[in-house]
């Protein structure tokens, strides 16, 4: 399985891609979206350092994921699937999910850093085995949609942990951070990406 | 809510884990990755990597230790020790930390703190203050806790949370390496006077004063190095006791 993780300058690209080794997957930066198996938007940054890189490679990255390239989305790279952020000021995303992105209102403090719960909302070959178990999680803002999410976790409030669709996948936790309930989510996303 | 997060600390010069009293007297504990490594499988939630090598040859040492150590974890690795600017930040990102963690730089230089923020997002930006008890509060000491800043520890916590620090690692000098328990009065104090998230560090000695720190002072994390090393407290056990005590800790 090859995939290709996105440079767009922003956040820890050394631990996602040691996770998806870890996982079995030949992993590559590249500052380029091109064909692969499935292409991972990392995570960690502000939504509007992210801006630039979209306006840039937005109808390239629609044009993988029509030819049947499938994504995952990490934290910020799960944040940009949506319509919208306004981190750093208002940024349009991909806008594959509907929704906006902000800063996680009711939260005791932030930035949310810590384990949370998994709670299983709806289903999807990707939340198997992951119910109740811990993820770790490093973020100030949350998605706000009408998208129903595969799973959540609680922060003071209910936010997105997982969300999926047939050939995106996107977490705001850290699957490569995240211990033994990481390595669940890399099997499932093997699974996922053969079916 | 999330859970109370038990952190790993290797104090590592020139590439090998150390352990001394109060900042003195150092002793050899063993490779960085192969201790980080069993710390997490033994249940640790984060590991902290401080570089105390002061030379150049340690600066290229850390980053490659640095590299080893993140790829052989699958949970979060903040690194600190030595840093001095916001390019030394990036690096020390690239090579594998989630976190960053600034001491020294803090002080003399605190517009790093602020770039580092804005650059690589709150979160990934620790502020690290030592602390000594004098007269009725605490002070900030820097460079390996040899210099007196004058700074007020509490005043100091709350400036570099405006900075843009994402989380304080607190660490009493006083308790440094004594197993007598953490400074509660000091966590308190600064858990009170910030919203950002606090690890307590300096102290721990055995599973009641880790409970003391969660319930009596409020802190979202607590460090420990020496007894996880000399295994006087292995991880594992240390988090069932915290459970039975009905602290929320991750299995």
């Amino acid at each position: 399985m090859r995939a290709l993780v996105l440079n767009y300058g922003v956040g820890n690209l050394f631990s996602i891609t040691s996770g998806l080794r870890r996982a079995g997957f030949s992993a590559e930066i590249s500052n380029e979206p091109r064909d692969a198996d499935l292409i991972v938007l990392p995570g960690v940054g502000a939504f509007s350092a992210v801006g630039e890189f979209m306006l840039k490679w937005k109808d390239t990255l629609e044009d993988l994921r029509n030819s049947g390239v499938k994504f995952l989305g990490v934290c910020l790279g799960m944040q940009i699937m949506f319509e919208e952020g306004n981190e750093g000021g208002k940024t349009r995303g991909l806008g594959w999910f509907p929704g906006v992105v902000d800063q996680i209102r009711g939260a005791p403090k932030l930035p949310h850093i810590g384990w949370d719960i998994l709670r299983q909302r709806s289903s999807c070959m990707l939340t198997e085995g992951l119910e109740g178990r811990y993820a770790y999680f490093v973020h100030s803002y949350m998605a706000y949609t009408r998208f129903p999410p595969a799973m959540t976790s609680n922060y003071g409030v209910e936010f997105p942990a997982l969300i999926c669709s047939n050939d995106a996948v996107g977490t705001q936790f850290h699957p490569e951070k995240s211990g033994e309930t990481g390595k669940v989510f890399f099997q499932n996303l093997v699974r996922w990406l053969r079916s | 809510m999330t859970a109370k997060r038990i952190i790993a600390c290797l104090d590592v010069k020139d590439g090998k884990v150390v352990k001394g009293v109060r900042f003195l007297d150092l002793k050899l504990k063993g490779d960085p990755a192969e201790l980080a490594s069993r710390y997490e499988d033994e249940g640790a939630d984060e590991i902290v990597f401080l570089d105390i090598s002061a030379t150049i040859e340690g600066r290229k040492t850390l980053l490659e230790k640095v590299k080893e150590t993140a790829s052989v974890l699958s949970i979060p690795l903040t690194v600190g020790g030595g840093v001095r600017s916001v390019n030394d930040v990036s690096n020390l990102l690239s090579n594998g930390a989630e976190k960053v963690s600034l001491n020294t730089v803090a002080v003399d230089n605190p517009s790093v703190v602020a770039m580092a923020s804005k650059e690589f997002g709150a979160q990934a930006v620790v502020v690290a203050i030592d602390a000594k008890r004098t007269g009725s509060g605490w002070r900030v000491f820097v460079r390996s806790g040899t210099m007196d800043t004058g700074l007020d520890a509490i005043e100091w916590a709350k400036k570099v949370e405006q900075l843009g620090a994402g989380e304080i690692l607190l660490t009493s000098i006083d308790r440094d390496g004594t197993r007598d328990g953490y400074d509660l009065e000091l966590t308190r104090a600064v858990v009170k006077h910030t919203r950002i998230p606090v690890i307590a560090s300096g102290g721990a000695g055995k599973p009641e004063h880790f409970v003391s720190v969660f319930n009596a002072a409020g802190a979202d994390a607590a460090l420990a190095a020496g007894i996880f090393h000399d295994q006087v407290v292995r991880i594992r056990e240390l988090k069932n006791y915290l459970k039975e005590a009905g602290i929320e800790v991750r299995p």
